[in-house]
């Protein structure tokens, strides 16, 4: 160990965190060299004075005040379950059966001649694959986000008041391969083919 | 240093709020602390402090274990310190080092100065602010350079180097309060 080193651990016999063969280098090397000790000594006094300073928190009002705020925030996942649960389960499968009984409808009525009309707010009409799939609640937008890029997904519907998103497949060769990898991934509670 | 936190952090991310204020009442002192050394400020370090725990009540969940409690919220107040010095444009450069450091510091001067709170104050007000993170942590906190470094989230080496050259500053600008007899 150079001196330089031996130095820049002086800090840290000073507050008692070097341990095994460091520790026994530095104390060697102080043992044998008196501006080292100096040093020593003047580092342990420093710490010390510092650690004997006064400093008082917020204390009980700081956390009224914490407590106070945090009514209005919960944290991310905040009452959510640590797995779906089966009401969760089902009320999904329900979603999916509405979801393709509206699809089915909607097909019927496209193939009509009957003139209607279209919603402003009306899906993207999507010419390749599309899976429609429920994210776990605690997901984040970040870790969505890297799936579909990942996945090479884009978002054409949704979400869903049941929280079901239609995703585009942008390489329908690559359909099976990404209805596998959602139905692997995490985040990913349900996946089904629209 | 215990980490009897740790099951702290998975209440709260449920939205625990007894176990929120029982990790406020084990560390609201050494961060309190740590705040304040770096904001010489009461009011602004109690909102920071504040700030601290706002944001370990949103993202408790993001708590992976792989660091102690103690350091991850640590790391928390070091972050929010950072982003403060940047908005008011504080902020010095990394690792920022005076050309001129005297090898040759006066260390009996030195040890006499470090026995005063003032001037020991006073020198470490005269650090940058990495320099003053670090010898904050290691002195306030007694935390190891391996935790400086999760902290401040620089490699050890780089903390070892910023140890370096903030005690040799110390110890200059100490030997100099004496030499100078400057008032506390």
């Amino acid at each position: 160990m150079t001196r330089q080193e031996i130095e820049a651990l002086l800090p840290f016999l000073a507050n008692g965190t070097l341990e095994g063969e460091e520790l026994r280098e530095v104390e060697a090397a102080v043992a044998g060299d008196s501006v080292l000790a100096q040093e020593l000594a003047a580092l342990t006094a420093m710490r010390e004075g510092m650690q004997s300073e006064l400093a008082a928190g917020p204390g009980e009002l700081g956390l009224a005040r914490l407590m106070r705020d945090v009514e209005g925030q919960p944290p991310k996942v905040a009452n959510l379950p640590e797995a779906p649960s089966s009401w969760s389960r089902v009320w999904q499968a329900a979603a999916v059966i509405v979801f393709f009984a509206l699809a089915v409808q909607s097909f019927y009525l496209w193939q009509s001649d009957t003139p209607g009309y279209q919603l402003a707010g009306d899906e993207a009409v999507v010419s390749g694959p599309v899976l429609v799939v429920a994210f776990d609640p605690g997901a984040t937008e970040a870790d969505i986000r890297a799936l579909l890029l990942d996945l090479e997904l884009e978002i054409v519907g949704g979400p869903s008041a049941l929280g079901l998103y239609r995703l585009a497949v942008f390489n329908p060769d690559a359909l099976d391969a990404v209805r596998a990898a959602l139905g692997a991934a995490t985040i990913v509670e349900s996946v089904t083919d629209e | 240093m215990n980490d009897t936190l740790s099951p702290l952090l998975p209440r709260v991310a449920k939205g625990d709020k007894a176990a929120l204020a029982e990790l406020y009442r084990a560390l609201e002192t050494p961060l309190y602390r740590f705040i304040y050394s770096r904001l010489n400020d009461p009011h602004e370090s109690a909102d920071l402090l504040h700030d601290v725990f706002m944001e370990v009540w949103r993202v408790a969940d993001r708590f992976e274990g792989r660091s102690k409690v103690t350091t991850w919220v640590f790391g928390i107040a070091y972050r929010k310190v950072i982003d403060r010095f940047r908005k008011a444009s504080k902020v010095d450069l990394p690792g920022e080092m005076p050309e001129n450091i005297d090898e040759n510091a006066n260390t009996e001067a030195s040890l006499l100065a470090a026995q005063e709170a003032g001037h020991v104050r006073h020198c470490i007000g005269e650090l940058s602010e990495e320099h003053r993170a670090a010898i904050s942590l290691a002195f306030y906190q007694d935390m190891s350079y391996g935790q400086i470094a999760e902290v401040t989230n620089v490699p050890e080496g780089t903390i070892k180097t910023r140890i370096y050259h903030a005690k040799k500053l110390l110890m200059r600008c100490l030997g100099g309060r004496v030499d100078r007899g400057a008032m506390a």
